[in-house]
C-alpha cells in the first residue's frame, strides 16, 4: 500500500493505474474467500437445487420438473412434518430465552461465588452433543434410567416409564434435551448484555423508588433487547436444524412424531438414496429459512429503531 | 529458474515413478465388516489370504449394523467402493439393481441348507456369498415362570404363550414378554417370525405379488396388540438385542431372539429355549435371515475381492465361523464330511427345526421403505394409534409404493 500512495504524483494518467492496482489488490485479498465460499456454500446450494428437479437416486438421475415438489404439497405426512418443526422450534427457542434469562439475571447477581456458577452452567454446551445425547438416553430410559427410577421411588408412576417410547412424552423428552443443550450459550449472552447495562441507570431508578421487578422489566430488558432478538434468530436457526438430538435419542420415531424438517430429510436423501426429493425438502428448509431471516432484520431494524441501537 | 524446473520435474517423474511402483507391487483390499468386530474366524482367513498374497494388504474396517450398510452403499455411490463388504442380504437388490456389485462365482452343488441361495438369488443371479445364516427362537426364563406358579413347559401356540405371559406379569413384578418396536430393522424381522408361524407371506416368491394384505397378517398383528398388555413397558423404545439385557435382568420372561442369545444370558438363567409358538393359521417357523460378502464393481481389485469371499465363505472357514459364533449352520455340513456337527446336540434343534418351515426376509429394491412399512404397522398397534383392519391394509398400501 505505500508503494501505491508513493507512485502517486499528480497527472492524468495516474489516478487511472491507482484505481486498477487497487481493484486487483481488492479482488486478490477477497478471491480466497470468495473461492471458499462458492465450493463449500455456493456449489452444494446449486447442486441441491438442481437435483431438486430429478429423481435421483444410486443409479442415475432423470428430470422430472417440478415433480418432487408437487409431492411434497400434496404430501399430509409433510404437512404435519412442517407444522411440527416449527412447534418444536417456537417451544424449544420459547423455555432456552425465559431460561437463560432467568439464569443471566441470577448469575449476574451479586452472590458468593458467582464466578463458579458462570462456569458451571457452560457443560451443557461444551461437552460433544452426541457423548450429551448418550447420557439422556439412559435418563430416559424406563427400566435403567434415573427419570423412571425417581418417579417410581416418589410413587408418581408405580412401574417404569419409557419416556421415549409415546408420541407425546418422546416429543417433549427430545425439546427438554434440545433446551439443555441450547440454554447456556443464551445465558452467556444474556449475562455479557447485561454486563453492559450501566450501573448508573439502576442507581437512578433505585434512587427514584423502583423496586426489583421495575427495573428489570423498565431497564434491564429494553437495554438488552437488540441481544435478545439476535439470540431469538440465533437459537431459532439452530434449533430448526437441530438433527444430532432427535437422531440419537428416537430417530424422528415413534411413527415419526419427533421427525422434523431435518431429520426427514436426511432420511430421505441419505438413508433412503432418494436424493431428488431430499434435495427438495433441503430447498423448502432454506426457503423456510430465508423468509424467517428476512422477518428477523424488519425486527432487529424495528428494534434498534426503537431502543436507540445501531 | 532452470533449476527450479529441473528440480521441479524430478520430484513430478519420482512421484509417478513411485505411485507405478506401489500400484506394482502393493494392492489394498478395503474389507468393510458389518457388525462392529472382526470375528475370530474370519481374521483368521484375511491372515492367511494376505500371507499368501505377497504384496497385497486388507484394510479390515468393523462397522456396527446401525451405520455399516449405509456407509458401504454411499462409498459405492461416490464412486469410491470398498473391495470387498459383509452386509444384510437385503441390501442385495438396491446394490445389483445400480450395477454397484459383481455377481459371485458360488461353485455349484454348494450344499447350502434349504432357501439360503434364495436370499442371494435375484432372478437366477448371485450376487453375494451367504457368510451367516439365523432361524430364531423364543427363550423363556423358567425361574421366573416357576416364580409365576406356572409350569415351566414350552408354549407351541400363541394362546399358551399368551396364558404363560400373563401368569407372569399377575404374579411376578416382570413382564411376560419382550417386545421389539424401534424404529430398526429387528422390528420388522420380530414380526416376521410371528407371521411366518401363522402361514403368512409377504411377497409371493413366483409371481413377486405383494402379499401382505392378508387374515394371517391381521390376526399376527392382533396378536401383538394382545402381547402388548404383557409386555415390557414402551416396546416402540426397544430393540431386539437390547431384550437380551431385560431378560437377563429378570425383567421379560421370554423374547425371540437367535441361537447365539444361548451364550450371552446369564448363566444362573435357567432358560428354555423353544421354537416360535404356532398361530392360529400356520405351524412354528421363523424368519430365514443371511448376511453376505459382497464384491463391489470399480475397486480394481475385484479378482482378489472374488478370490477372498471365496476363502472367507468356504466350508472349513465357514464352519470355523458358525460354530464358534454360534450361527445356524448355513451349509448341511454332514453332506461335506464333517461329523462333529455342533448342531445336532442342546438348544439347536430348534433353530434347524425351522429352516423348511420359514420364510425369507424380502428382498427388494427400496429395503428402507419395506423396513419403515413393519415398523409404522407394529408401532401403530403398540401405541393403539389404528385398528388392525387400517393397520394391514395401510401397510398393504405402502408396500404396493416400495416394490
Amino acid at each position: 500500500m505505500t508503494e501505491i500512495s508513493q507512485a502517486l504524483p499528480s497527472g492524468s494518467a495516474m489516478p487511472r493505474t491507482k484505481t486498477l492496482s487497487e481493484a486487483v489488490f481488492a479482488w486478490l485479498l477477497i478471491g480466497p474467500a470468495m473461492l471458499f465460499i462458492a465450493v463449500i456454500v455456493a456449489w452444494p446450494l446449486a447442486e441441491t437445487i438442481r437435483l431438486s428437479f430429478m429423481d435421483a437416486g444410486l443409479g442415475g438421475e432423470e428430470y422430472v420438473g417440478l415433480a418432487n415438489y408437487q409431492e411434497l404439497v400434496e404430501s399430509r405426512k409433510f404437512h404435519q412434518t412442517i407444522i411440527r418443526t416449527f412447534y418444536w422450534m417456537f417451544l424449544s427457542v420459547a423455555l432456552k430465552l425465559v431460561l437463560g434469562l432467568i439464569g443471566a439475571t441470577l448469575l449476574n447477581a451479586a452472590v458468593p461465588g458467582r464466578g463458579l456458577f458462570r462456569v458451571l452452567v457452560m457443560p451443557p454446551w461444551i461437552i460433544p452433543m452426541a457423548i450429551g445425547m448418550f447420557g439422556w438416553l439412559w435418563l430416559y430410559n424406563g427400566y435403567f434410567g434415573i427419570l423412571s427410577g425417581t418417579l417410581m421411588t416418589l410413587g408418581i408412576t408405580d412401574g417404569p416409564f419409557e419416556f421415549l417410547a409415546y408420541k407425546q412424552s418422546a416429543f417433549y423428552s427430545a425439546v427438554v434435551a434440545d433446551v439443555w443443550v441450547g440454554t447456556p450459550m443464551v445465558t452467556l449472552f444474556f449475562l455479557a448484555a447485561m454486563q453492559g447495562v450501566s450501573r448508573d441507570l439502576y442507581e437512578a431508578a433505585w434512587v427514584d423508588g423502583a423496586g426489583r421487578w421495575y427495573r428489570f422489566r423498565r431497564i434491564t430488558i429494553p437495554q438488552i433487547m437488540p441481544v435478545i432478538v439476535s439470540m431469538s434468530l440465533l437459537s431459532a436457526i439452530f434449533t430448526f436444524n437441530s438433527f444430532e438430538i432427535i437422531w440419537i435419542l428416537t430417530e424422528g420415531g415413534p411413527r415419526g412424531a419427533t421427525t422434523t424438517l431435518i431429520v426427514d430429510t436426511y432420511k430421505t436423501a441419505i438413508s433412503n438414496f432418494k436424493f431428488g426429493e431430499g434435495s427438495a425438502r433441503a430447498v423448502i428448509i432454506v426457503i423456510l429459512l430465508g423468509i424467517f431471516a428476512l422477518l428477523y432484520l424488519n425486527v432487529l431494524k424495528f428494534v434498534n429503531r426503537k431502543y436507540g441501537t445501531k | 529458474m532452470n533449476l527450479t524446473k529441473l528440480t521441479l520435474g524430478a520430484a513430478l517423474l519420482s512421484g509417478v515413478a513411485g505411485t507405478a511402483f506401489a500400484d506394482g507391487h502393493a494392492k489394498e483390499l478395503h474389507f468393510i465388516m458389518c457388525g462392529g468386530e472382526v470375528r475370530e474366524a474370519d481374521q483368521a482367513v484375511v491372515d492367511q489370504f494376505i500371507a499368501d498374497n505377497e504384496g497385497v494388504t486388507v484394510n479390515l474396517e468393523a462397522v456396527p449394523w446401525g451405520t455399516c450398510q449405509d456407509k458401504s452403499l454411499t462409498l459405492a455411490a461416490a464412486g469410491d467402493p470398498p473391495s470387498i463388504a459383509y452386509m444384510g442380504s437385503r441390501t442385495l437388490r438396491q446394490l445389483a439393481n445400480n450395477d454397484l456389485i459383481v455377481p459371485a462365482n458360488i461353485p455349484e452343488g454348494a450344499p447350502y441348507q434349504p432357501g439360503v441361495l434364495n436370499t442371494v438369488t435375484i432372478e437366477g443371479t448371485t450376487w453375494g456369498y451367504p457368510h451367516a445364516f439365523s432361524t430364531k427362537a423364543l427363550y423363556i426364563n423358567c425361574d421366573l415362570v416357576e416364580e409365576s406358579g406356572q409350569e415351566c413347559v414350552a408354549p407351541t401356540t400363541w394362546d399358551e404363550m399368551f396364558t404363560m405371559a400373563q401368569g407372569v406379569v399377575d404374579n411376578t413384578d416382570a413382564a411376560g414378554v419382550g417386545l421389539a418396536g424401534k424404529d430398526f430393522d429387528n422390528t420388522m424381522h420380530q414380526f416376521l417370525n410371528y407371521l411366518y408361524s401363522n402361514g403368512g407371506v409377504v411377497i409371493d416368491p413366483a409371481t413377486g405379488e405383494n402379499k401382505l394384505d392378508s387374515q394371517q397378517t391381521r390376526e399376527t398383528l392382533e396378536f401383538y396388540g394382545r402381547l402388548a398388555s404383557v409386555a415390557q413397558e414402551g416396546p416402540t423404545a426397544w430393540e431386539r438385542d437390547q431384550l437380551k439385557d431385560l431378560f437377563n435382568d429378570g425383567k421379560i420372561a421370554m423374547y425371540v431372539q437367535g441361537p447365539w442369545g444361548y451364550g450371552q444370558h446369564n448363566e444362573d438363567i435357567n432358560q428354555l429355549v423353544a421354537p416360535v409358538p404356532a398361530g392360529p393359521s400356520g405351524e412354528s417357523g421363523s424368519i430365514l435371515i443371511t448376511d453376505s460378502i459382497v464384491v463391489f464393481k470399480g475397486s480394481g481389485n475385484e479378482e482378489l475381492a472374488q478370490e477372498l469371499a471365496q476363502r472367507i465363505t468356504s466350508g472349513d472357514a465357514q464352519y470355523d465361523l458358525d460354530s464358534s459364533w454360534g450361527l445356524t449352520p448355513i451349509f448341511d455340513y454332514s453332506a461335506m464330511g464333517k461329523d462333529d456337527l455342533y448342531y445336532e446336540a442342546g438348544v439347536w434343534p430348534n433353530f434347524t427345526a425351522s429352516i423348511s418351515t420359514g420364510g425369507p426376509e424380502p428382498i427388494v429394491e427400496d429395503f428402507k421403505s419395506l423396513q419403515s412399512v413393519f415398523t409404522n404397522m407394529v408401532q401403530g398397534i403398540l401405541l393403539e394409534d389404528d385398528t388392525v383392519d387400517n393397520l394391514v391394509t395401510i401397510a398393504g398400501e405402502e408396500l404396493d409404493d416400495a416394490l
